[in-house]
């Protein structure tokens, strides 16, 4: 499959895309999914296994793999997970010394992934119409999962929850009630602080860090610490926090009015990939309407699909207004605009 | 092998055999050079070069061109460099003081009074070292958050309007200080225990009072394992991440760990800067060596003679309940407490407490964790590869070290101080930085090395040189050579000098050493991060998947298992190291 380049106007464009799709009903699709041909799941089934390569959280991804072993359980799947700079670092070196061990890698990070893409092999799942054109960075790197952010509060200790991005500049909410993840955090983060300046507004940071938030290093500590009381409030990728709402957590999560940013990552086959129908079958599988439906349903994903087949729960297509980073500002303002984010909410660098 | 046996020998042995002694002798230094050269200066190596090219030495290749020390400037001139660097000459300072206060008073409660219970005291010295530091810090962020803590839920249930804050440079000293205090302990009470009382009595019947004793000869004698255990403990805690990440980061305050790991984990990753700083760290820690040698040289510390002793015990009369009541009270606050928040944690369903009812509310707790945390096939498979690595660190690196050890401390052998000095370094690069250096240097050798257990056995092994060189130095340099000039002259040769004389004399020691190895090994993260793959996961990186993955509750519960296991093999090897003391610690030679 050959996809066009990249161009600022395609990927705005797609952005708009993306904003209409997340926003149109789901239609019904046909009652046999395809995850590939007899021919593939054979030669998967010969292979027996795959190494996979990810970014997202062990215990996520545990679920993910559970549930692609009920439809194909003679696929076993080793996982390795490490945060994204020093997964980054791990594809890149091994695939130096010629011992890249991945058949799939999964990254949140699509700026870096495009760096390594002539690493990977031409794949394109059977659906790959269905799929937003403006979320690819390149026609091998696929949108295995997207993500959006949200903001949650302990419903336990905050009576009267701030209802928009805004509120949280409020003084009401400032002593340490709120906590923030760090814009260098990762590509999920730099999104939504580039959201925050663009469509919030310039002067936002400085309003939000004068609340005084409470930093974290990285998302997941940040919804452990709400739960457990230690902060009220908290904007939070909508997937870290919706799983513990689902298990009984005292919290409650809402899309804010202002707009949702949005993560696709960014998902490949190596070329030296030692299993590459396991492979094929596996991505195949995840970027399916089954598995993107598994996705949102448990996990409490969104997906870039142009239809989606459903929504994660709060999310009303009629209200959310979907906001994708252009990407070419994503990859040039992101050095610049790291540093003075850091100098705003005096994060140490 | 019998020239080989012959460089190891004292001076003045073998005067003859002067010439077949140095070529043996450079021929085991040689030996031991090269081995240290792979294990310690190559990775080094690579990551002076990363910090000096700014690049990635194994994918963009050694392009001596490119260096520059631009790197070196900027880390230098950032003034958050000099924060995070004053942040952890603090914190390690005043965790230094605490664990020797600790560590000192443990070992002469357990070896020199006739306190009751001794057992139990002598183990509570060494449990926290069964205590991931990113264990000990989440167990105490549960009880000692200023907002959430338990701690602080129990004193506003009983009207006490003052909060503990373990979320501040106080809340880390302590830390440090409770959980490096067995370092301290391990080394001063070997040394009490092989050390001749005719000392300590002669002082008492020329009318010292105890505590002059104590003052001006006991820990006098012993210095050279006070200053080495202080000098490690400093430098542990300097390459510690957990604890400033779990309680430091919360309060905004950075330390050189948390700020090297920040550089690493940040998108795009820093790594030349964060080589950098590793770089300086080493420096510093160098100089610390040295001065740490200059003030041990030239000074004698033989303790250990041919003459038989039992290390005698000072009756304490009724203050000997006192000191029950310390170890006691380090028992509770360091373990009892730490292991009821976990507990707490990986029953609890959420650890959201609102008050002290709400804790004690039995409907919320369950083994969903548990449940959780053994259906991921992950975790047991991380187990068993744990304890591989483990062992192989222990057996391979205690051997190794051995070697090192009794090059450097007892034989003429030409190049020791160079033996020494490399075998030193590893202990001043953080483990974050040295898995990148290790990944770097070891990635590319042919075989399948890289991806098995052994890769990571050799990274600990060889990070963990200096703490078990230092170890089993200290139980070395208290031998008199006396012994093994009688073994000499009954003409045994050094090898079997060594086995019959020095390693039985040495066997505390020695056990110490591999169990400390061991458990260094269990708890090992961050060069455990770039060189594990599906097939060789071990604990530490699943733990702290689990943390980063914000479930604090599989965390605890995944703790507990590994502080259950850790409990149970140390168990045995204290048991079998402490029957090796009992067995008579001054057999004569």
């Amino acid at each position: 499959m050959k996809l066009p380049p990249l161009s600022r106007r395609s990927v705005m464009t797609g952005a708009l895309g993306l904003a209409t799709a997340l926003t149109l009903p789901a239609r019904v699709r046909a009652a046999s999914p395809s995850f590939g041909s007899p021919e593939l799941i054979d030669a998967a089934k010969k292979e027996g296994s795959l190494v996979y390569y990810t970014a997202n959280f062990t215990e996520v991804e545990q679920e993910v793999i559970k549930a692609f072993n009920k439809r194909f359980p003679f696929i076993k799947v080793e996982m390795v997970r490490a945060p994204g700079g020093q997964l980054i670092t791990r594809v890149k070196t091994e695939a130096a010394a010629g011992k890249l061990a991945a058949d799939v890698v999964d990254h949140s990070d699509r700026g870096l992934m495009l760096g390594l893409v002539d690493l990977f092999q031409d794949y394109a799942p059977p659906n790959a119409g269905d799929y937003l054109t403006s979320v690819l960075v390149s026609p091998k790197l696929w949108p295995r999962i997207t993500i959006g952010w949200a903001i949650a509060y302990n419903s336990e200790l905050m009576k009267n929850p701030p209802k928009s991005w805004m509120d949280l500049t409020k003084p009401e909410y400032g002593g340490g009630k709120i906590g923030q993840v760090i814009g260098p955090s990762g590509g999920t983060t730099w999104t939504r602080i580039m959201f925050e300046r663009q469509v919030l507004g310039e002067d936002y940071w400085a309003k939000q860090a004068a609340t005084k938030p409470v930093l974290y290093p990285s998302g997941a500590p940040t919804s452990d610490a709400l739960v457990r009381g230690e902060v009220q409030i908290a904007p939070l990728l909508y997937n870290i926090i919706w799983t513990k709402k689902r298990d009984g957590a005292p919290v409650e999560i809402f899309f804010p009015p202002e707009g949702v940013p949005i993560n696709p990552y960014a998902s490949g086959i190596p070329k030296t990939a030692a299993h590459p129908n396991a492979a094929r079958l596996f991505l195949n599988w995840n970027l399916s309407e089954e598995g993107q439906t598994f996705m949102i349903k448990e996990l409490g994903n969104i997906t870039s699909l142009k239809t989606p087949p459903t929504y994660p729960e709060g999310y009303d297509p009629k209200v959310v207004k979907v906001w994708v980073p252009d990407f070419e500002q994503y990859e040039k303002l992101h050095a610049g605009w790291m540093e003075e984010w850091n100098k705003t909410y005096g994060y140490r660098q | 092998m019998e020239a080989a046996t012959a460089a190891l020998a004292a001076p003045g042995q073998r005067a003859g055999q002067s010439a077949r002694v140095n070529v043996a002798g450079w021929l085991w230094t040689g030996m031991l050079l090269a081995l240290l050269a792979f294990l310690v200066l190559y990775p080094i190596f690579m990551l002076l070069f990363g910090a000096l090219t700014g690049v990635n030495p194994v994918v963009d290749g050694l392009d001596p061109t490119n260096m520059s020390i631009d790197n070196f400037t900027a880390v230098l001139a950032n003034p958050n460099v000099h924060s995070a660097l004053l942040n952890s000459f603090v914190a390690c300072t005043g965790g230094t003081a605490l664990a020797l206060v600790i560590g000192l008073a443990f070992a002469w409660i357990v070896v020199r009074t006739n306190t009751p219970c001794k057992g139990l005291i002598a183990t509570a010295g060494l449990l926290p070292l069964f205590v991931p530091p990113l264990v000990a810090a989440v167990a105490w962020a549960i009880l000692g958050s200023p907002k959430t803590g338990l701690l602080n839920t129990m004193l506003a249930s009983i009207g006490v309007e003052w909060r503990l804050n373990f979320y501040s440079m106080p809340g880390l000293i302590a830390l440090f200080g409770m959980y490096y205090a067995p370092y301290v302990y391990m080394f001063t009470s070997a040394a009490l225990r092989n050390m001749d009382p005719s000392l300590e009595e002669a002082a008492e019947i020329s009318g010292a009072s105890a505590v002059q004793t104590l003052l001006t000869i006991t820990f006098p004698l012993i210095a050279p394992a006070i200053i080495s255990s202080m000098l490690l403990s400093f430098i542990v805690m300097l390459g510690i991440y957990g604890i400033p990440a779990v309680l430091g980061t919360p309060a905004n305050i950075s330390v050189l760990t948390t700020y090297i790991f920040n550089l690493t984990a940040w998108s795009p990753p820093l790594y030349s800067n964060a080589a950098a700083v590793a770089i300086i760290l080493m420096v510093v820690t160098g100089l610390l060596v040295v001065l740490q040698q200059k003030v041990l040289s030239g000074r004698s510390f033989t303790t250990v003679a041919g003459k038989a002793f039992r290390p005698r015990s000072l009756n304490l009369g009724r203050w000997r309940f006192l000191t029950l009541a310390l170890a006691i009270f380090y028992l509770v606050v360091v373990v009892v407490l730490p292991s009821l928040g976990l507990i707490v944690a990986a029953f609890r369903k959420f650890l959201f407490i609102r008050n002290v009812a709400s804790l004690f509310d039995m409907r919320q707790y369950g083994l969903m964790h548990f449940e959780r945390l053994f259906a991921n096939p992950l975790a047991l498979r991380s187990i068993t590869n744990t304890m591989e690595v483990a062992v192989v660190t222990a057996l391979i690196g205690g051997t190794l070290s051995f070697a090192i050890g009794y090059t450097v401390t007892r034989s003429t052998a030409p190049g020791r101080r160079a033996v020494d000095i490399i075998s030193t370094l590893p202990v001043a690069i953080p483990g974050l930085v040295v898995g990148v250096a290790y990944l770097w240097a070891w990635i590319g050798l042919p075989g399948g090395l890289y991806g098995t257990i052994w890769i990571l056995a050799l990274a600990f092994i060889a990070r963990f040189l200096p703490d078990t060189v230092k170890a089993l130095s200290t139980s070395l340099m208290q031998i008199h050579r006396e012994l093994e000039e009688a073994a000499w002259i009954c003409g045994r040769g050094t090898f079997s000098t060594i086995r019959t004389i020095v390693l039985p004399l040495a066997r505390p020691g020695v056990i110490a050493a591999m169990t400390l190895l061991f458990i260094l090994a269990v708890r090992e993260l961050g060069s455990s991060l770039f060189l594990y793959s599906s097939d060789s996961m071990v604990m530490a990186v699943l733990l702290l998947d689990y943390y980063d993955g914000g479930n604090i509750s599989i965390t605890a519960a995944f703790s507990l298992v590994q502080m259950v296991l850790l409990a149970v093999l140390v168990g045995v090897a204290h048991f079998l190291s402490r029957g090796a003391a009992d067995s008579g610690i001054g057999k004569a030679g």
